[in-house]
């Protein structure tokens, strides 16, 4: 997995390099938006974080540009700015995440492989959640032994949809809707007896958390 | 925001017009008042002493020379006289005498109503008193008549003399006729009471200050009307000025205001703009404060947690570890600063306020937070209504977080968080109820301080959280209340805003 980071400050560079080094990436820094171009016409990269604060061209007319070219690229945005006005102006032109410093190495690594993963989805049909193997296409989830778990249609919906949100919290009507077709009415007790026999048939590959009031979040273990 | 101090009542300036106009037009009305006054009276009193002249000419002719040259007034007897009014019947009959006068014993000295000469009942028509005469001899010898009435002693060009005297406690108006009978100087004196003419006059001064009245009346009230449309354009620029959001610093238009006021809208309007210059600049400040001092502690974090994934050395590790402690702390400081900064009201414009999803917000702020409330056991939820309040999205999710941040700061490992939201009697409100060992009521008011550290707060605590809380909560205005937890020993951090909003 190769990423480009686009950031200008080499402290904060170096470190994300050498961090997400130890988590399996290589990530080749630049400087500013105009070498971006020069890099993506040599290289395929997995993944771009940009930091919005560049000088020159901004950050916000880098995603702008990339965008309007057609690029596919997944964007991480990091920024020492939080307002608003910024995060939806980013997220609006095309950002796939925002990440906003100081931020923990072990936050940007996490943003990044989900980033990763469901783009990898996009065009692998697969996703990778923990110690689970996950096929979009063959509508089937595979443990790290090998197993293929027996899932029903609605076990499996459920799980495709935590999977796609995979480290964020999806809600109760969320998964209600990705289960039920039109004709049918299910009640919130009924997902949860869903869950539960999801989470009894995952063991330990990946973790389905309950959060009171919220809903349900997938976890890596 | 807190309510301005009562201010003295400030005079309007509708009062002020009105009373500058009142009082003048007050002394301008009696002194209108006065001068009618005094252009009727005197030729009414004029009137009223010729006619009493003519009643002393009357008497006069009536007196005679005996033939033995004293002389005498011819007996008062009507019958006699064939002076008839020639239209009697409308003049009535004579109406009582006064009654100061009637009561007097010596009848015989007055003319009484019925030996009143008709000649001077012609002469003075519509005479509704009694008089009294005095027939006299320039030396005071008295002929006929009263001969205690006062002799007016000044004379005009017509022989006429008129004063006023006072007799037997009556204020008369006496004429005197100076005559000759024959050859003798003859005095024929008439005495009037006074009463009469005051009853005339005092009906004429209660019509003219009734008129006159009325007439200061009309014109306060047109004033008053025309005051109210004078300051109509004042009123609408008021109305324009209520309808700027607080925060708006929009220049007032020019356009319905009057060449008076319009230096006052143009000062209104420069200290505007000046004012918006200082919130954009404080804006840019914060923004350029945020790149530069979040950027370098981002540096600064990322490469201690590399050096402490690359380092053996426990010692060396445990030293790295403390270093991340304290970035992190300076880290959490330097945001809380910053959202301190953001959240006063120069920071953020009314096109921020937006209408928001409550609840939705509850669970991204619960998402974020999720990890470090597992990390120590603690069971975060929500129990949320659907709810959408006006406000600031960044800022109400700053103040969520602090809540939250507070939360987990003081509950043990193990314990409950709870976030709600929804309406109660119809008032929005989010609260968070933590199951720590919640704060003495002593300490409600202290903890809301900025810099302040209740005692037994961990080392980590800025202790800007709450302040933030209650800074955000102001420019929403919405009230910040800290409360016991509904069970257990806990906080309740409640946020109840303004049922419109």
């Amino acid at each position: 997995m190769r990423i480009l980071l686009v950031e200008d400050d080499p402290l904060v560079s170096d470190a994300i390099v050498r961090g997400l080094a130890t988590a399996g990436y290589v990530v080749d820094a630049v400087g500013d938006a105009e070498s971006v171009q020069g890099r993506l016409d040599t290289t395929h990269y997995d993944l771009a974080i940009v930091d919005l604060g560049l000088p020159g061209e901004d950050g916000f007319t880098l995603v702008r540009r990339l965008r309007r070219d057609g690029s596919s690229l997944p964007l991480l945005i990091v920024t020492a700015r939080d307002g608003l006005d910024d995060r939806v102006n980013a997220l609006d032109l095309g950002a796939d995440d925002y990440l906003v410093k100081p931020f923990a190495l072990p936050e940007l690594a996490a943003r990044c492989r989900a980033l990763i993963r469901r783009a990898t989805a996009a065009t692998a049909n697969e996703m990778v959640v923990g110690r689970l193997r996950i096929d979009l296409a063959g509508r089937r989830a595979i443990d790290d032994t090998g197993r293929v778990l027996e899932l029903t249609r609605r076990e499996w919906s459920i799980l495709e949809c935590l999977a796609h949100h995979s480290g964020r919290v999806v809600s109760k009507e969320r998964l209600i809707q990705a289960i039920v077709s039109w004709d049918e009415e299910i009640s919130g007790n009924a997902i949860e007896v869903h869950v539960s026999r999801l989470r009894a048939k995952l063991g330990d590959a990946a973790t389905v958390r309950g959060i009171r009031g919220l809903g349900y979040r997938l976890d890596d273990a | 925001m807190t309510e301005s101090p009562k201010l003295k009542r400030a005079p309007s300036i509708r009062g002020r017009l009105f009373g500058y106009l009142l009082l003048p037009l007050a002394a301008l009305m009696s002194l209108a008042f006065w001068a009618d006054h005094r252009t009727f009276v005197t030729p009414m009193y004029d009137t009223f002493d010729r006619a009493l002249s003519r009643a002393a000419i009357a008497i006069a002719a009536q007196v005679h020379q005996g033939n033995d040259g004293t002389l005498y007034v011819e007996g008062p007897d009507p019958g006699t006289l064939h002076m008839h009014p020639p239209s009697g019947a409308h003049l009535g009959p004579p109406p009582p005498p006064d009654g100061d006068i009637t009561d007097r014993h010596d009848s015989s000295l007055r003319f009484e109503p019925d030996n009143r000469p008709l000649a001077w009942m012609r002469l003075y028509p519509g005479a509704r008193e009694t008089l009294l005469y005095r027939v006299s001899l320039p030396d005071g010898h008295t002929i006929a008549g009263d001969d205690g009435l006062p002799i007016a002693d000044g004379h005009e060009s017509d022989n006429v003399g008129y004063e006023n005297a006072t007799y037997k406690d009556v204020y008369l108006r006496v004429a005197t006729y100076h005559t000759s009978v024959g050859d003798t100087p003859v005095l024929v004196t008439v005495g009037e009471n006074v009463h009469h003419r005051d009853i005339v006059v005092r009906r004429l001064d209660s019509i003219i200050g009734v008129s006159d009245g009325i007439q200061l009346l009309l014109v306060l009230v047109l004033t008053l009307f025309g005051i109210t449309v004078a300051l109509r354009p004042i009123n609408k620029l008021r109305e324009q000025i209520a309808k700027q959001e607080p925060q708006s610093l929009q220049p007032l238009m020019l356009e319905p205001v009057p060449g008076e006021v319009r230096p006052l809208v143009e000062s209104l309007n420069t200290m505007l703009m000046t004012v918006r210059d200082a919130t954009l600049a404080q804006q840019h400040f914060l923004t350029n404060a945020a790149h530069q001092l979040r950027t370098p502690l981002t540096g600064l974090k990322a490469q201690l947690e590399v050096l402490a994934d690359e380092t053996q050395d426990t010692a060396q590790q445990e030293r790295i570890t403390r270093l991340q402690g304290s970035v992190d702390r300076l880290a959490h400081t330097a945001n809380q600063l910053l959202a301190l900064a953001r959240a006063e009201p120069s920071s953020h414009g009314p096109s921020d306020f937006v209408s928001i999803q409550i609840d939705a917000l509850v669970g991204a702020v619960i998402g974020s937070m999720l990890d470090r409330a597992l990390a120590r056991g603690i069971d975060l939820g929500a129990e949320c209504e659907p709810l959408q309040v006006h406000g600031v999205y960044w800022l109400l999710h700053e103040l969520l977080i602090n809540l939250l941040d507070n939360a987990i700061r003081h509950t043990p490992d193990g314990g409950n968080i709870t976030i709600r939201c929804g309406r109660q009697n119809g008032m929005p409100y989010l609260e968070v109820e933590d199951s720590g060992p919640g704060i003495a009521h002593a300490e409600r008011e202290r903890v809301r301080e900025r810099f302040y550290r209740a005692a037994g707060s961990d080392g980590q605590s800025s202790g800007l959280g709450l302040a933030i809380v209650e800074e955000i909560a102001r420019s929403h205005r919405a009230h910040f209340k800290i409360l016991d937890a509904l069970e257990g020993t806990g906080a309740r951090m409640r946020i109840e805003f303004p049922s419109h909003g």
